[in-house]
């Protein structure tokens, strides 16, 4: 039951790029053939379209499946010619969404087939299980893998139902599942040296698109702590870790890695972060010294480590029970800069 | 002779002849094996051997107080961590009497201050004397601590075979040598979750983040015509554990037990006086919706109280980390001198620890004991004793020693 063209044109993720690309005869440094003019042109709408578009969103354009079916593939090598990371990012998330609008309409059974590129343990089920029906199940572990990046409840392990190693899911869920593994796969497919090797006239393409959406420069998420540390605006779990180091109260291992690696972020300087532990019973100075200066990546790894997360504290018992502000953020780091630019204003 | 010696000699004898019957952890060339030596109070770390046997070897000629293996599978698993490479690790999880709150600990658990010298029952917090957080702890393996740590195991070996679809064969049990049990699966599919993904699983083991509302409405599917026959109680998965659940904690509740969780007692007295009907409802609906007799909050501290008591008391580091040590299988346990034993999921209802993971059968010792408990090794029970001498057999003399609550006469 292999996919139709007008499917594949619907969803040409499922084609091996590099078959596709020997199958389609493209020869990426001969782009500007002009027989490939209508293609290389709808590959740029495409990128244009997620780049309009908000939420962003690349349109299916039916009857047109020769010049559809390898825009695809030129669109990723063009947006990865931009060298724009916030440009890939939303071309791919657009590609993602266009999948998940069209998979609604879909029978199960051209999900399935449409998902076996995948390679997921995935098969319909459509009888009831314990009073409900689903339409698939899904082998644990691949949903884990897939869900991992969702942060509502619903798609938790544990408010799923589970039975025999499967995960039951219905057709909008599968499709969100799809979306995300499709924005991963077309992530994955950005090239970093693909300039080299297009025409100069298709990089004046590529140039000029950027230069169109050069405004919407991608905000990084991470704005830079204030220089000096500000205690008001410390979260609840860190104000109880804190508390504990100063007082020399018992803190548990993760406790303290949370509280020590929070600090370093925040740029307290190692020195000061020593003598906090100074109190405790069980102070060891050099001990101490090593901790903080292997945490801050001066030693050993050589990685600077994050912060924990609120799911791992919680997950560990250690949040004390989340405030207003806590509720909108999903790691102490982020309550602080929240919070530190609050206090500003 | 000092305890140490005489412990160590002892394991040294024990490990002649029964080493040969130490299994090594499966792909045994890519696991990293860790040991403490007696006396030498440091970890010996970062060793790996070819074969079962070069294990075998080693341990007895070594006799470790405690050997471990780690669950992760690198590729030169004797390098320093950052190079190791790692390539997987086993699911482990670990359940331990020291986390679960039992009633007899005031009894036989004791505790010294290290500051001051003051001493008490039961598990500290704080010293009350000089608010020193730093313990000596004498902790005991008794009967009911031990069935505590198995009901967990139970519900924990349950969640992974019927929901999370683990064959037995793939599921390993055993008793850690001391106060708990060790759950280990073996499975190619879980070998590469990340740390995150684990997270997940210690989350839906622990009912962590459980959101009843879901299930309730009709998130994930549409629910089927009411006349369905499919009572409630048999449905699957965490939704039926908590059916189940409130089902029979309302069953066998008391106006005390409700006012217990906080519930008023002129409240508490209605749902009592209610009770076979709110059963019947939950029956066919489950406790999701409150209802006229049982208010919105009233629900959520029952149903809290059923995630606290249907989900399982695992230990959430071990299982998350994936670097993590565990003790080899048929290897003995330092602070007790008892075996860490593998077991049969099939078995785990009549499995007896007490029994089962005695590893000194021969001889008897004299040994002046200072303060022991009542306690049962095998058929046999012992003490209590104070300040006194005895001959005892030697697994329960050795017992002793390794609590560090007796020294060798003569």
């Amino acid at each position: 039951m292999a996919l139709t063209r007008i499917e594949l044109a619907k969803y040409p993720f499922v084609l091996d790029a590099a078959e596709e690309v020997k199958r389609l005869d493209l020869d990426i440094s001969n782009l500007e053939n002009p027989n490939l003019k209508t293609i290389v042109d709808r590959a740029i709408n495409r990128i244009e379209e997620a780049l309009a578009t908000d939420p962003p969103r690349v349109s299916f354009r039916p009857g047109d499946e020769d010049k559809e079916i390898p825009s695809f593939p030129v669109a990723i090598i063009l947006a990865s010619a931009t060298n724009n990371d916030y440009i890939k990012r939303r071309y791919a998330l657009a590609e993602a969404v266009r999948a998940y609008d069209l998979l609604q309409f879909e029978d199960e059974k051209r999900i399935v087939e449409i998902v076996k590129v995948f390679n997921w343990k995935i098969r319909i089920h459509k009888q009831p299980v314990g009073n409900r029906r689903y339409g698939f199940a899904l082998f644990f572990t691949h949903f884990l893998r897939n869900a991992e990046v969702f942060h509502e409840d619903e798609w938790k392990l544990v408010n799923r139902t589970m039975v025999n190693g499967e995960v039951f899911l219905n057709k909008r869920e599968v499709a969100r599942l799809i979306q995300e593994e499709v924005r991963r796969r077309i992530e994955k497919r950005f090239s970093v040296n693909v300039r080299q090797m297009l025409p100069e006239a298709i990089l004046q393409r590529v140039d000029n698109l950027s230069k169109k959406y050069a405004d919407r420069i991608d905000q990084s998420r991470y704005t830079a702590f204030p220089k000096e540390v500000i205690n008001e605006a410390f979260p609840p779990c860190i104000q109880i870790f804190y508390g504990s180091a100063k007082t020399g109260t018992h803190i548990s291992h993760l406790g303290r890695f949370t509280l020590t690696s929070f600090l370093i972020n925040i740029n307290m300087k190692s020195e000061d972060i020593v003598n906090l532990f100074r109190a405790s019973a069980d102070f060891n100075e050099r001990m101490t010294r090593y901790q903080v200066e292997h945490i801050s990546g001066d030693r050993g790894s050589r990685t600077k480590y994050k912060s924990p997360t609120c799911e791992t504290l919680k997950t560990h018992a250690l949040c004390p029970g989340p405030d207003e502000l806590c509720r909108t953020i999903r790691s102490p780091l982020r309550y602080y800069a929240k919070k530190t630019r609050m206090l500003k204003r | 002779m000092d305890n140490q010696t005489f412990i160590q000699q002892k394991f040294l004898e024990f490990y002649e002849e029964s080493a040969s019957k130490i299994e090594g952890p499966s792909s045994i060339r890519q696991r990293e094996f860790g040991f403490m030596i007696f006396k030498e109070n440091m970890m010996v770390r970062h060793k790996s051997f070819d074969t079962v046997d070069a294990l075998r070897t080693f341990i007895k000629e070594n006799a470790p107080a405690h050997a471990y293996h780690s669950t992760a599978y690198y590729e030169t698993p004797e390098v320093k961590m950052e190079d190791k490479g790692w390539l997987g690790a086993d699911l482990y999880f670990d359940i331990d009497a020291d986390h679960i709150a039992t009633k007899c600990k005031e009894i036989h658990d004791s505790w010294t201050c290290k500051d001051c010298g003051f001493a008490g029952k039961g598990q500290p917090d704080i010293c009350p004397a000089c608010g020193s957080k730093r313990f000596d702890q004498r902790i005991w393996p008794c009967d009911i601590c031990l069935n505590s740590a198995k009901k967990e195991t139970i519900k924990l070996v349950e969640m992974l075979m019927e929901e999370f679809g683990f064959s037995s064969s793939e599921v390993t049990v055993s008793f850690s040598g001391h106060r708990g049990y060790h759950v280990h699966v073996t499975n190619e599919a879980v070998r590469e979750l990340d740390a995150g993904a684990r997270k997940e699983i210690v989350d839906y083991i622990t009912g962590t983040g459980l959101n009843a509302s879901f299930f309730s409405s009709a998130v994930g599917a549409f629910r089927l015509s009411s006349k369905t026959s499919v009572s409630a109680l048999d449905d699957v998965g965490w939704r039926g554990r908590m059916v189940r659940g409130a089902y029979d904690f309302l069953s066998s509740a008391t106006i005390q037990n409700l006012m217990d969780l906080g519930i008023k007692e002129k409240r508490a007295n209605e749902i009592i006086l209610n009770k076979q009907a709110i059963l019947n409802n939950w029956k066919r609906e489950g406790p999701w919706r409150p209802m006229r007799m049982m208010g919105k909050e009233e629900l959520r501290v029952i149903l809290d109280r059923v995630i606290e008591v249907q989900s399982a008391k695992i230990d959430t580091m071990v299982t998350t980390d994936i670097h993590r040590l565990i003790r080899l299988p048929n290897s003995l346990h330092g602070k007790t001198g008892w075996l860490k034993v593998c077991f049969p999921v099939s078995h785990i209802d009549s499995f007896d620890p007490l029994k089962s993971a005695v590893a000194f059968k021969k001889g008897t010792v004299t040994i002046y004991v200072e303060e022991s408990p009542k306690f049962r090794l095998g058929d046999e029970w012992f003490g209590e004793y104070e300040g006194q001498k005895v001959e005892l057999p030697m697994a329960a003399a050795i017992f002793l020693l390794c609590k560090d609550v007796a020294r060798l006469v003569g």
